[in-house]
């Protein structure tokens, strides 16, 4: 039998959790106690899926891994299970994607790494979860820190970006395409790829992407390591820290949501050289929330064609956007105050939304994005900070109750809000952890 | 902000966010300063460093922001602070360095001390640490040819184009894809995340422009995922305050309990003898006290039983 040297403390930890099944005289009387592996992975686990997790590396060979026994010689700790775990098991909703063509609705899920389409109709007021029809989720799909997520009704495909982890667009199929599955296509994209916009009938897409204040545009077909065809970045442009993005061909127009970070970002990469000559450095900056909305043609450092950015516009931390081209509308989730902010499409400068859905009667909580819905009057939310999705009638405004629920989770369950955290510091005056996103 | 208690799926008892904030999405370290009860993160996307009152809530401005042309900063990444020299430390993978502010310094300010060039070693730095009782810096760099992947200890008061004072890397290392540092102020001893012991992988982008050259690997797992392979798991690794050169840790947390095997963030609360991890869109708590014991041997291996 593989065995594990387990130290005092470790098995004091284990009997702080109830893992009762140890022998603890050892402990108790401050000496060095063992455990096998075996026993460890039998006991129970406040964390079962970290537990599935050992049973199976336990399961590999080991030579050289350092879940082996053998490494590091000498020293003491090892496999050990946590005091306390902090984690949400459930999806939560991300970006958001509307096909009225086939009646369906696809979210992405940053928490779990999952894709989850659902009827377009599906929802109402049960408290419990609301069952996906198709559920895209596993290592297969190389999905990450997902973001925006875009839908082709014609092809019935739907498209998702990693923001993190892997820079990639992933592209999922209907019906067939459930579980653990292979992407039907994949496109590697710069890191920090937020959304995803399609233009059926030019036949491209285009990405937004956070750290280089871009956009880049490239065919609907491309996969690999096929280059943008064209990419909209610079100084002129007034890109910052752009999320969401609608690719409007009717207008020829790319509307983006920014959230108005800005520096001039260099090579980081370990690959990259100690020194890049990019030319002068600029400082960052801290700008106001703004919509931009640029020339679909547009490549280089082109300013935008109009701006909706100041205190009227009341934009905070906008995510996802959406463009309803019937009524010449543009909706966003404001994120920073929990709020749907609806625009004229053409409004600029300092100006105040048409409408603004906000409230605790509308269950807005940290909004992602958005999706209208013209042909069935409707106006989709996804929660970031709430395991749901609200459906409005399109025109909603003030603080109503939304017609609709969509939940991931049953009601009421918490949400720890983590978007791929790398940090943390102890707080020792308030005894709290303190984690940023 | 969690309860130190906190288990399970728990919301947040406090958050710091929204426009008004100066904060973003993207931010990849955090420090407490408990002697003046601040807390400093660095906002990558907008070049700066920002420090709170720590009991804020909301939609708060920040009390001091570092940011402008003298600052230098691009992207800075991690922060450390050093409340006794009353120092704020910041490492910039953009820049390739790492600036030491005054703990006061607001707005458009010059760093005090800046630690940078092909002599440091240093490249994409991605944890920082300081120890004010031992008067050292500690910092994680990576370097994509496997040359200079560690840990890099400098002097506190090193500035220029400087070599380290001792370097933790190496084959018999296995450090390779880590992130964050943090030293325990009683004994010296140096904790670091690693995600997994497989080198990060050469992005295929150069900012927004793709990298001549590059040949993708498809269908290849993530590098950045905290969910590594199974044969190539993250671990915590703890070292002692004097170790140097091609060795592997004298403590490890390894397995399931890092976040899936493997975690980028580490923290530590020295007076409950914890170490917390952070990685996978979670965080666990380990009860370890032998960790926070100082090692009787330096160069040796083992920790005293």
């Amino acid at each position: 039998m593989r065995r594990l040297l387990i130290a005092g403390s470790t098995a004091l930890a284990l009997a702080l959790i109830g893992a009762d099944k140890f022998t603890l005289a050892g402990a108790a009387a401050g000496s060095t106690d063992e455990a096998s592996l075996d026993e460890l992975l039998a006991s129970d686990c406040l964390d079962d899926a970290a537990m599935e997790v050992a049973q199976a590396a336990a399961r590999l060979p080991q030579e050289g891994g350092v879940a082996s026994d053998a490494w590091p010689p000498n020293a003491v700790g090892g496999v050990i299970p946590p005091l306390r775990s902090v984690s949400d098991p459930f999806p939560t909703f991300d970006g958001i994607a509307l096909d009225t063509e086939n009646d369906r609705v696809i979210f992405s899920d940053e928490n779990r790494h999952s894709l989850l389409v659902y009827d377009r109709t599906a929802g109402g007021a049960s408290n419990d979860v609301t069952e996906p029809r198709q559920w895209v989720f596993g290592p297969k799909t190389l999905l990450g820190y997902i973001a925006g997520v875009e839908v082709d009704p014609k092809r019935k495909e739907f498209y998702t970006v990693n923001n993190d982890s892997g820079d990639r667009m992933t592209v999922f199929s209907y019906d067939s395409d459930h579980g653990n599955v292979q992407p039907r296509r994949t496109l590697i994209l710069p890191h920090q790829s937020w959304d995803v916009s399609l233009a059926p009938t030019r036949d491209e897409i285009a990405v937004t992407v956070q750290q280089s204040n871009a956009i880049s545009l490239y065919k609907r077909t491309a996969v690999g390591t096929a280059a943008p065809i064209r990419t909209i970045r610079g100084l002129a442009t007034e890109l910052e820290d752009p999320h969401g993005l609608y690719f409007d061909e009717t207008h020829n127009e790319l509307i983006v949501a920014n959230h108005g970070n800005w520096t001039q970002i260099r090579p980081y990469s370990p690959y990259d050289p100690q020194t890049t000559d990019v030319g002068e450095y600029k400082s960052g900056a801290f700008h106001p929330s703004a919509i931009t909305v640029h020339a679909a043609d547009a490549n280089g450092d082109v300013p935008p064609l109009r701006t909706i950015e100041g205190d009227l516009a009341g934009l905070n931390w906008p995510m996802g956007l959406d463009v309803d081209l019937t009524h010449d509308e543009i909706a966003v989730a404001n994120y920073g105050d929990s709020s749907v902010r609806v625009f004229r499409r053409t409004s600029k400068g300092n100006v105040q939304p048409i409408r603004v859905l906000r409230g605790a009667l509308t269950q807005i909580v940290g909004p992602v994005s958005v999706a209208l819905d013209t042909k069935n009057e409707e106006l989709w939310v996804a929660n970031y900070g709430d395991h749901t999705a609200v459906v409005f009638p399109r025109t909603a405004s003030g603080n109503v109750r939304p017609k609709r629920v969509i939940r991931n989770a049953p009601k009421d369950t918490p949400t720890c809000g983590f978007t791929n955290a790398s940090a943390a510091a102890y707080d020792s005056k308030r005894d709290e952890i303190l984690v940023p996103n | 902000m969690f309860a130190r208690s906190a288990n399970g799926n728990v919301a947040p008892k406090r958050v710091i966010e929204g426009q008004a904030t100066n904060l973003s999405r993207t931010m990849h370290g955090i420090a407490y300063d408990g002697i003046h009860d601040e807390i400093v993160i660095p906002v990558a996307l907008s070049g700066a460093v920002l420090v709170f009152k720590a009991d804020s809530t909301g939609e708060v401005p920040p009390l001091r922001a570092i940011q402008g042309t003298r600052t230098r900063l691009v992207r800075p990444h991690t922060v450390a602070v050093d409340p006794v020299n009353n120092e704020i430390l910041t490492a910039d993978p953009s820049s390739r360095a790492i600036f030491v502010f005054d703990r006061m310094a607001n707005g458009n300010v010059a760093a005090k001390r800046v630690i940078s060039g092909p002599q440091t070693g240093l490249l994409d730095i991605v944890g920082l640490d300081v120890d004010p009782i031992r008067n050292v810096i500690v910092a994680s760099s990576r370097k994509g040819n496997g040359d200079k992947v560690g840990i890099f200890v400098f002097d506190r008061l090193a500035n220029g184009d400087v070599p380290p004072k001792q370097f933790i890397g190496g084959a018999n290392s296995k450090l390779a894809h880590f992130r964050q540092v943090a030293i325990d102020p009683a004994t010296g001893n140096i904790f670091l995340a690693q995600q997994n012991t497989r080198m990060k992988q050469m992005e295929a982008y150069v900012l927004d422009k793709p990298r001549e050259g590059f040949k993708a690997k498809e269908q290849e797992e993530d590098d950045d995922s905290d969910e590594g392979r199974l044969d190539q798991m993250g671990f915590i690794a703890v070292y002692a305050p004097d170790d140097n050169g091609d060795i592997p840790p004298r403590a490890i947390i390894k397995g399931p309990g890092i976040r899936m095997a493997g975690a980028a963030g580490v923290a530590l609360n020295p007076k409950k003898k914890e170490v917390i991890t952070v990685g996978g869109n979670g965080f666990q708590t380990f009860l370890l006290p032998e960790f926070f014991k100082p090692f009787r041997k330096p160069g040796g291996t083992a920790l005293p039983r």
